[in-house]
């Protein structure tokens, strides 16, 4: 999916805490947003998702505002996901359900997507009584099993264990490239920014104040707040 | 002491024999709290999802009104609906006054912010997560509420069985707009304080022990839902 920003201005209680003024991105790439906290991230994927709306400006889906149509197509993630109460099996199956898949389909996607994730043994346990990284490689595994093309992801990987982290990065990556699934993905994490992302948008009190290839920005910044958060992160 | 032990023998041989009048008092109790119960969940239950869920101006203003009527005194409540239906009052051609219908108004009036309340609060934290992940995962509207009701089930069992609880339990209002006419508008509650007024201790304990026990009926059907055991 590609998606245009344009005057794209937010504010709170009159406080402006994001002014994209344009930002192109295309489909089938990874994005990572990158910035200290408080700088207009998760408002601006919030937005992007349709779970928040902006003052002014404008967005377009493959040129189209956002529809019904559109939200069916994409899907957020943040990093301490709603897991339904019931069993780790209808969570996952829960997005089919609502786009009335059959019972033997419905099944065979789920039963393939848990075991890829490797969670196959947790699919009759109450979702309410997993770990931080079993809730999040559940949810991930729920937001990707109807094949969205916009993949929205707010610090997916915060807190949880190494084994769970590479587990879930390389199924974002798998995503992307078998599936040309456009992600965009905010994170602290300048190694896993590195891992993943093709291009990085580096933002600072709302605004957008670096952005390019990956290994561009992060070997050569140009402005002195990147490089200033770089020396911290690295 | 003795007639705490008399209360509780009498409170078995009045169930056991089947007394008429118990059990009738008992059944006008049961429906009258029943019924209030079920109108104040049809209306306290979406009104407090959507004073929960929708932004609006004077949000705070009205969340403080609402934990204001949370508790309402029931005299306060019985007086004013007294006043509204007797025969003086706006409504007095209804001839309400002392009926159980009158009863079940007034009970209406002091459980739908119960309700409304304990709706309002859960619905504000996790019904926003509820909203939020319905529609990131491709649901409309119509799916939101269903999901809502289905994962705020417990939630919302509680505010019914709170709501039950009050309504049971109360006897200002009750007593002021029924009137306690035997036979007619009498209820557990308002039995218990005339025959405690009248000295017959051992009846009182006999209808409180029954008050008791429904009590720990519904909230064990409560607590076994909820916990599973």
């Amino acid at each position: 999916m590609n998606i245009e920003i344009q005057s794209l201005i937010k504010t709170y209680n009159q406080r402006q805490v994001l002014n994209i003024k344009s930002l192109s991105l295309e489909k089938g790439k990874i994005y990572g947003i990158i910035g200290p906290n408080g700088a207009g991230k998760s408002t601006m994927l919030r937005i992007i998702a349709g779970l928040e709306e902006a003052k002014k400006g404008t967005i377009l889906y493959n040129k189209k505002h956002l529809n019904g149509e559109i939200i069916k197509n994409l899907t957020y993630l943040n990093q301490k996901p709603y897991l339904l109460r019931t069993s780790v099996f209808n969570n996952i199956a829960y997005p089919l359900k609502l786009r009335k898949y059959k019972k033997e389909t419905l099944k065979k996607k789920v039963i393939e997507i848990v075991k890829e994730f490797n969670i196959f043994d947790l699919r009759h346990q109450p979702a309410t009584n997993l770990s931080g990284g079993e809730a999040q490689k559940v949810a991930l595994a729920r937001a990707l099993i109807f094949e969205p093309e916009l993949l929205l992801l707010d610090e997916p990987t915060a807190n949880i264990d190494p084994n769970s982290l590479e587990l879930i990065e390389k199924k974002i990556i798998k995503r992307n490239r078998e599936k040309n699934t456009t992600i965009i993905i905010i994170t602290h994490n300048i190694g896993q920014a590195k891992r993943l992302c093709d291009e990085i948008i580096f933002i600072r009190e709302g605004e957008i104040v670096e952005y390019g290839k990956t290994n561009q920005v992060i070997s050569n910044p140009k402005c002195n707040e990147m490089k200033r958060f770089l020396s911290v992160y690295i | 002491m003795g007639y705490i032990f008399d209360g509780i023998i009498k409170a078995f041989k009045l169930l056991i024999f089947f007394d008429k009048e118990v059990y009738s008092i008992i059944f006008l109790s049961i429906f009258i709290s029943l019924t209030s119960t079920l109108i104040s969940s049809f209306i306290g239950i979406p009104l407090g999802f959507l004073i929960g869920l929708k932004k609006f101006r004077f949000k705070r203003i009205v969340a403080r009104l609402l934990y204001t009527f949370m508790s309402l005194p029931p005299v306060v409540v019985g007086l004013v609906v007294a006043i509204i239906i007797s025969r003086r009052g706006p409504l007095g051609h209804l001839r309400l006054l002392f009926t159980p219908a009158a009863m079940i108004i007034a009970q209406t009036l002091l459980v739908t912010p119960i309700i409304t309340g304990i709706i309002f609060n859960n619905s504000k934290e996790q019904g926003h997560q509820i909203k939020q992940i319905c529609k990131t995962l491709g649901g409309n509207r119509w799916d939101t509420l269903i999901l809502l009701i289905k994962e705020m089930r417990i939630n919302i069992l509680i505010a019914v069985v709170t709501g039950f609880g009050r309504a049971i339990s109360e006897v200002g209002a009750v007593m002021i707009v029924g009137g306690n006419i035997k036979g007619h508008t009498r209820v557990m509650t308002s039995f218990i304080a005339m025959n405690h007024s009248m000295g017959n201790y051992s009846t009182s304990i006999a209808m409180g022990l029954v008050l008791l026990i429904i009590s720990f009926i519904t909230n064990s059907i409560l607590y076994k839902y909820v916990t599973g055991d």
